[in-house]
């Protein structure tokens, strides 16, 4: 059997206490794999990332019920040090967000907040999260140079290698190539494919192509439930449930 | 002729009025900075920095304690305002933010940044001058730190609200504290327009006569101790102009060319920076 | 929330809340101390009776605001008259006149005209705009204007430049600048597809922006107006040197006379007696409303202007 990075367990989460934004969710992301969340605008797929990494609490009156199991602990109680968590479980957003920083202390930041601080340790670990996001052939010249003179793809690329340098466990990514051109888009779903093997991927796509190029499992949600979740040949081929089958084939969107 | 043409020309009159307001303000601008200039340069001579003001009607002195005063003021000045604005504009911008209290301090501010200077003035006297009996310097910068205030406060909230959010929460995602996204990623993101915003504010509190007139006061002779009254270039060309003497007029066209000068120097600083900053 | 967890955030939200916090507590103790140093001439003369009473006596130790608060208004508004339309003007110009090359340029000349402090207006006013009204304008105006029958009363007396006339003119000039700025940024703010729309129809240039632009810009107008309404109220340098402090209503704008901000400026630190001090400070304390109050209601159209996206 294959072992679990995470399970959720009826999961039940409450915008400022009150929109229920997602209902019952349970499913699990097996360890290095790809999992991708699909589903149309306001799904809740979104919610349901931002939930591993804890965003939520960023902002006043948000409430989890249920379960979310990393390593045995459940990751959504209070006692967790937030910190730690999203040192484990990083998270790549939608549109590039490089720090006003050269390209070196964007990818250093993490590591200087964990107290990392000796400069030839800081290089070391730099050079292998650029090479880990297949970004060090391009920007090894130009690390001292600011991370805005990089084009949107390399910046998104940039935000990765960030994220992979403080060696996370899981990596969330919301809609990561969205606002992306075709070429940038086809060069991280490579990467991310490559990644797996190291690392467990959740990934939500509003493209349900790069969801079946991409991911070994998917689930489908709607309206904050997840309608189901499987095996991504499975959900594209043969869908148990109705809903699934009508938004694969396009009946809405 | 017909209606079209009717307003078409109306259209053109229009415009030509326009261009001549337009005119009419550059017009002013050319005037008051050229007689500046002109009356300014003429009166410019080395007496002006190296020597103090010479008893009345004697000719030669200058207005070195002014400089040197009005220098000490805006710098202590700027070093109790701007600590004040720029953390009470993270407040708006960060741990207090979209909260009610944030809103009503942001419009307190923006009033108070257009409120009557000489009535600063007298606060700060029946603090600061009347209970210990005497005129001092740090009266003076006081009463421009709290024009400043406001200012550096509203610069500061808006330049940080002008770094997106998803920026933070990237750091955020990276396990940083909200001190350290802050003053490590916000800061850093927002800091060119958080310095020009100071830049301006000096340029605006270094012309500013009538809070220093009952705090500062003045002082004929070079001092550089703020417990007591100081001179301020402001001041003293307040007090020049109105006098009698020639020697005195002089002195306040060149005192008022230098201040010129410095504040449209820093302005342009100010705008260029932001100019070149947003373009990229 | 886990941000309260750390003792750092804690200490430095707290830091930055003290700092935010400091502005509430300047203008509450700015109107405590204007209060409290005022009460000796509040109780003595009330409100009503100092506002309408023209007598400025240090030594007969009579008080009244009302010389001082007819100058304020008559400069204000004089200012106001001439600086409106020559500032809205301004910012057609530079928002839709102006070949783009100049757009810039002009605009830099505005932003530099407004950063230019009121003490040099005044100084220049003095030296230079004084003697020549004195010596052109003001008799040119007496030989005019003056000799209309109901108008003539505003130009009657000897044109020496130091006078109500002088002082609007300059505080005028000084706040165009500010308030060509305000209205360029009011006026940019409409979208260019209401413009197109109308351009489509078939309007003129002026007719867009007489129909569209200025109606759609007329709360960020307002404010700013309101904005530069307060600023003028509370104006001395501008007007110090050329107005004469001397305490009388006058119906001649070519006459001296009085401001609360000359009179504080001049008279402040001469006030030998409380009941004198403490009059002046009843001054600062009307001014201060007043222009709080124009302020607020300024900030309150602007709000008001950038909450609504169309019409």
């Amino acid at each position: 059997m294959m072992e679990k990075a995470l399970e959720v367990k009826t999961l039940n989460f409450y915008y400022a206490g009150k929109t229920h934004a997602l209902k019952n969710i349970n499913f699990p992301v097996y360890k290095n794999s790809i999992t991708a969340l699909i589903g149309p605008s306001g799904c809740g797929k979104t919610t349901l990332l931002r939930c591993f990494n804890r965003m939520h609490d960023l902002y006043p009156g948000n409430r989890y019920e249920g379960e979310i199991i990393f390593n045995g602990i459940n990751i959504l109680s209070d006692r967790i040090d937030l910190i730690d968590l999203r040192s484990r479980i990083g998270m790549v957003f939608q549109k590039p967000t490089p720090f006003p920083m050269t390209v070196f202390d964007n990818i250093a930041y993490g590591l200087r907040l964990k107290g990392i601080k000796k400069r030839s340790e800081l290089s070391e670990r730099v050079e292998e999260a650029l090479k880990h996001a297949a970004l060090w052939d391009e920007v090894k010249d130009k690390l001292h140079v600011s991370a805005y003179e990089l084009s949107g793809g390399q910046q998104q690329r940039l935000c990765i290698a960030r994220a992979l340098a403080v060696k996370p466990e899981v990596l969330l990514f919301d809609e990561p190539t969205s606002a992306l051109d075709p070429i940038s888009t086809g060069k991280i779903e490579e990467l991310v494919i490559a990644l797996k093997k190291d690392i467990t991927i959740i990934i939500v796509t509003h493209n349900m192509q790069q969801a079946a190029r991409v991911s070994d499992w998917t689930g489908f949600m709607m309206l904050g439930e997840l309608i189901e979740f499987g095996r991504t040949d499975k959900i594209f081929t043969n869908p148990s449930e109705k809903l699934t089958e009508e938004y694969i084939t396009g009946r809405f969107g | 002729m017909n209606r079209e043409r009717l307003r078409v020309m109306q259209s053109r009159i229009a415009f030509v009025m326009s261009t001549l307001t337009a005119l009419f303000g550059i017009f002013w601008l050319v005037f008051i900075i050229g007689d500046v200039l002109i009356h300014g340069i003429g009166a410019l001579n080395i007496n002006l920095f190296i020597n103090d003001p010479a008893p009345a009607g004697v000719e030669g002195g200058g207005l070195r304690n002014a400089f040197v005063g009005h220098l000490l003021i805006t710098l202590f000045a700027t070093l109790i305002g701007v600590p004040i604005g720029v953390l009470g504009g993270t407040f708006l911008a960060e741990y207090g933010r979209d909260r009610g209290i944030s809103r009503f301090i942001s419009a307190l501010s923006d009033i108070m940044v257009s409120v009557p200077a000489i009535v600063v003035g007298t606060f700060v006297y029946a603090l600061l001058v009347k209970p210990l009996g005497h005129f001092s310097g740090w009266a003076g910068s006081v009463a421009l730190a709290i024009i400043m205030i406001p200012v550096v406060l509203r610069t500061t909230e808006n330049m940080l609200s002008l770094v997106p959010w998803t920026i933070r929460e990237a750091a955020f995602a990276l396990g940083a504290p909200y001190y350290k996204v802050i003053i490590q990623v916000v800061y850093r993101g927002a800091a060119t327009g958080i310095l020009t915003g100071i830049l301006l504010s000096i340029a605006r509190v270094t012309g500013e006569a009538a809070p220093l007139l009952f705090t500062s006061f003045n002082n004929a002779f070079f001092s550089i101790n703020m417990n007591e009254p100081i001179a301020s270039l402001t001041v003293s060309i307040f007090q020049y102009a109105m006098g009698p003497y020639d020697s005195w007029h002089a002195q306040a066209w060149a005192a008022a060319l230098m201040i010129t000068v410095f504040i449209l120097f820093i302005t342009l600083i100010g705008r260029l920076i932001i100019k070149w900053r947003y373009k990229r | 929330m886990f941000k309260k967890r750390n003792p750092v955030d804690l200490t430095f939200s707290f830091i930055t809340g003290i700092a935010s916090v400091s502005v509430i507590i300047i203008v509450i103790g700015i109107l405590y101390v204007l209060f409290s140093e005022s009460s000796l001439s509040i109780e003595r003369f009330g409100l009503l009776k100092f506002i309408t009473s023209v007598e400025w006596d240090p030594v007969r130790e009579s008080f009244g605001a009302a010389a001082a608060l007819y100058g304020t208004l008559v400069t204000t508004v004089l200012a106001l008259v001439i600086a409106i339309p020559v500032a809205i003007g301004i910012a057609i110009f530079v928002t839709e006149v102006a070949p783009n090359f100049l757009k810039g340029p002009v605009g830099i000349a505005i932003e530099l005209l407004a950063a230019i402090p009121s003490i040099i207006y005044g100084m220049w006013g003095l030296f230079t705009l004084a003697p020549i009204m004195a010596r052109y304008v003001e008799p040119f105006l007496q030989k005019t204007i003056g000799k209309l029958p109901l108008v003539g009363i505003f130009f009657e007396g000897t044109p020496l430049g130091i006078d109500l006339f002088t002082a609007s003119t300059i505080l005028g000039i000084m706040i165009i600048p500010f308030t060509a700025s305000i209205s360029r940024e009011a006026f940019a703010l409409t979208p260019s597809v209401v413009k197109e729309s109308a351009y489509a129809i078939g309007a003129t240039k002026w007719e867009v922006v007489k129909d569209v632009v200025l109606p759609y810009s007329k709360l960020g107008v307002f404010g700013g107006i309101a904005i530069s309404l307060g600023r003028a109220l509370g104006e001395t340098m501008a007007v110090a040197f050329v107005l004469g402090n001397k305490n009388q209503i006058t119906t001649s704008l070519l006459d001296a006379a009085a401001t609360v901000t000359v009179k504080l400026a001049n008279e402040f630190t001469e006030a030998d007696k409380d009941v004198y001090l403490s009059s002046l400070y009843y001054l600062a304390l009307l001014l201060f409303i007043m222009s709080f109050v124009v302020l607020a209601i300024a900030k309150f159209l602007l709000l008001k202007a950038e909450r609504r996206p169309g019409r």
